[in-house]
């Protein structure tokens, strides 16, 4: 009886401990979160009677081609920029992985990108892209690469890509972290075992690393893609989602009805980015268990 | 343990509440932005009235680009926050937030201090500021779109007199913009605002309304599809991506300040801008201080020349808790002496009438008398609470023209189509004009 008591004691004092970051989630995750599935139901604008509507913001979305516009950019947004990130974050991974002189420097470095505030570097990769002005188009014409300086963000597909770029530079980093963390996991033993039994290196790579570092691969690719996902600040700072809104990302969509004091559609944007990101989650780790489950 | 426990939560919700402390009885928040010179020159004022009334004035500093200043001001009134407790108002926003309900009406403060309204301009009382019946708002200054012109190289090259006409403005950009790459290579002969923002369908409305069109018919109703307009986008593309006297970057980078950079590091011919860019041209610093004139906007064969209606409207916000002394601040800046000082400082249009017949900035900026003419024959964008959506529509297809990702027609209709629906969502026609 007595040690029952001493464990409710336990539970109570644990409870204790977790009620701050409970209290967190619910006020800053859970209400917000609930409130804004709530919003996207009421036809709620600033200048009109605020009423219940369903699903009317929905429908309205659903018929609005620059919904489509938006949701077509940030998927290929994700598509394009997500891979070269992992792809480039394991190779440096891979090398910082290997006993070099200067590895803590090379590390120091890059993380450097990681850690400047999006605003600040879509603010430099905006000074680089300026065409009167930028950094690109001044190495551009004092090589004399090209006779006019280029208009980097004024045609679809360049701003785009410069956005990618931008970004590629800008995240690298972390899926490389994530990855470093994985591969220094693995015990060396493994791959002398591996010579033992006669493996070249891409067949320790291939055999040992890559299924071994697996589980940080997805974290790393899930992070990315949700990131991805809810691009906001660069794009805002680089294009404002020109020329023509070829480049308005999905949050940049919504959050603009917001400002524009249409708050019931701009939460019921904000609620179909939260199910793509949900579902996308899902696809994930569906994807890395039945991948495990072959294997 | 459990004690300590319990301090740690007195400690951490203590510190929630340190935020909410006391406030100050006579202080309130008023938010501006501009250039950085404007700023500073509120400031000055700002401390003259606080040594006037004891009441002090705390500046929200707000950035220059006018979608900006509209968000920082619709968050904190969407949530009823308190402060700020005056701001200041682009027209074009005046009717949103006044439906939505976040303007304090001034007809009972006008009336006990018996304000004159008759010295500010009366059509833009009548038009902009009057909502419903009721005063929210007063005009601080009023802006239009000038042509500004190099006087030096207009009379360089033979020319006598500013362009009267659209086609004379290229004719005259392409013979001087060849001549003068010789020895600058950056040159162009014209820059004006086309990247995707508010300016955008300033300019817009400059160029169709000169070519006869316009986004409102007669009757007042939305129509965008009609051939001056169609003719008008066609030109403004063509203006860079033809003519090529527009930089290529006007549909991406080319704003208010841009253009007055542009133009004052003695880079172009020509610059379409407010009237606010004179005063800064003539500073000692600026290429083309005494070089520059100003002249109406040119326009299309058979039509006449037009300015957007511009400029800025000061209001007290509903959710302020202290509207007496803000009113104060309201009147101090649309009384006359102020209104004067900022014409003689900033070269501001004052929304007071009165002042440009002052004989002291008749000295000053003898332009000051053909601007009234301009003003008050100024064209107004819609005014409805949604304008701001129907300007989103507008800037995305017509700047996508520009861009040469669409033709000039589908992307009217295209617009069209769009504020179609907006429309259905947001209010019937009777809110129009």
């Amino acid at each position: 009886m007595a040690m029952r008591n001493d464990a409710i004691g336990r539970v109570r004092e644990s409870l204790i401990y977790v009620l701050p970051l409970l209290l967190f989630v619910v006020v800053f995750i859970l209400i917000p979160v609930l409130g804004t599935g709530v919003t996207s139901v009421f036809k709620d604008i600033a200048f009109l009677e605020k009423r219940f509507a369903l699903f009317d913001n929905y429908r309205t979305l659903l018929y609005d081609p620059s919904f489509y516009q938006s949701l077509r950019f940030t998927l290929l947004f994700i598509a394009v920029s997500v891979p070269v990130e992992i792809v480039l974050g394991l190779v440096f991974a891979l090398i910082l992985n290997h006993p070099l002189p200067v590895r803590g420097v090379l590390r120091a470095c890059l993380l450097v990108p990681w850690a400047i505030p999006a605003a600040v570097s879509a603010r430099t990769w905006e000074l680089i892209y300026n065409y009167s002005y930028g950094l690109a188009n001044v190495m551009l014409t004092k090589l004399k690469l090209t006779g006019e300086p280029v208009n980097w963000l004024g045609t679809e597909r360049g701003a785009f890509f410069s956005i990618v770029v931008a970004d590629v530079w800008k995240t690298t980093p972390f899926a490389a972290i994530i990855i470093l963390a994985g591969l220094q996991a693995i015990p060396e033993d493994l791959y002398g075992q591996a010579r033992v039994d006669g493996a070249n290196a891409w067949q320790r790579f291939s055999k040992v690393t890559l299924p071994l570092i697996k589980p940080v691969l997805v974290v790393a690719l899930l992070f990315r893609t949700i990131d991805a996902l809810r691009v906001f600040d660069l794009v805002y700072v680089l294009t404002r989602g020109g020329p023509g809104g070829a480049t308005t990302s999905l949050s940049m969509y919504g959050y603009r009805y917001f400002v524009l004091g249409d708050f019931g559609y701009g939460s019921a944007v904000s609620v179909v980015l939260f199910l793509l990101a949900l579902g996308l989650s899902i696809a994930y780790v569906r994807l890395s268990r039945w991948r495990t489950a072959i294997m | 343990m459990r004690g300590s426990v319990t301090w740690f939560l007195v400690f951490s919700l203590s510190l929630v509440t340190v935020g909410c402390a006391g406030e100050e009885e006579r202080s309130i928040t008023f938010a501006v932005g501009g250039a950085p010179r404007e700023l500073e020159f509120w400031e000055e004022l700002l401390d003259g009235f606080e040594q006037l009334s004891g009441i002090q004035v705390n500046i929200l500093r707000q950035p220059t680009d006018t979608d900006l200043r509209r968000q920082g001001l619709v968050v904190p009134l969407r949530s009823g926050q308190s402060d700020p407790d005056v701001f200041l108002m682009d027209v074009a926003w005046i009717a949103q937030f006044s439906s939505s309900g976040w303007l304090e009406p001034l007809d009972t403060y006008v009336e006990e201090r018996g304000i004159e309204l008759d010295a500010f301009f009366r059509g833009l009382l009548s038009s902009i500021d009057l909502r419903g019946g009721q005063l929210v708002a007063l005009p601080v200054y009023v802006d239009g779109g000038l042509l500004y012109y190099r006087e030096d190289l207009l009379a360089r090259y033979g020319y006598e007199r500013p362009p009267r006409t659209w086609n004379e403005l290229v004719e005259y950009s392409i013979h001087v913009q060849e001549q003068v790459r010789e020895s600058n290579p950056d040159f162009y002969g014209f820059v004006w605002q086309g990247a995707q923002y508010e300016g955008l369908i300033c300019n817009f409305i400059e160029f169709a309304v000169s070519n006869g069109g316009g986004i409102l018919d007669d009757g007042g109703k939305f129509s965008l599809t009609i051939e001056e307009n169609i003719g008008a986008l066609r030109f403004m593309r063509d203006l860079i991506h033809r003519y090529r006297v527009s930089p290529p970057n006007t549909f991406t980078e080319m704003r208010e300040e841009e253009v007055r950079i542009f133009f004052q590091q003695g880079n172009a011919l020509f610059e379409r801008n407010w009237p606010y860019a004179w005063a800064l041209h003539q500073e000692d610093h600026s290429a083309v201080k005494g070089r520059v004139q100003i002249a109406p906007l040119p326009h299309f064969p058979g039509g006449k020349s037009v300015s957007t209606l511009g400029g800025w409207h000061i209001g007290i916000s509903k959710y302020s808790r202290k509207k007496s002394i803000s009113w104060e601040l309201v009147e101090f800046i649309t009384s006359y002496e102020i209104q004067k000082k900022l014409a003689l400082g900033l070269g501001w249009n004052p929304g007071r009438m009165d002042v440009y017949g002052d004989s002291e900035v008749v000295k000053r900026f003898p332009h000051f008398t053909t601007l009234t003419e301009v003003f008050e024959n100024a064209y107004p964008r819609p005014i409805i609470p949604y304008y701001t959506q129907l300007s989103e529509v507008m800037q995305r297809h017509i700047n996508g023209t520009l861009a040469g990702e669409c033709e000039p027609e589908p992307a009217l209709s295209a617009a069209e189509r769009e504020v179609m629906r907006l429309e259905e969502r947001y209010g019937g026609v009777e809110t129009w004009q």
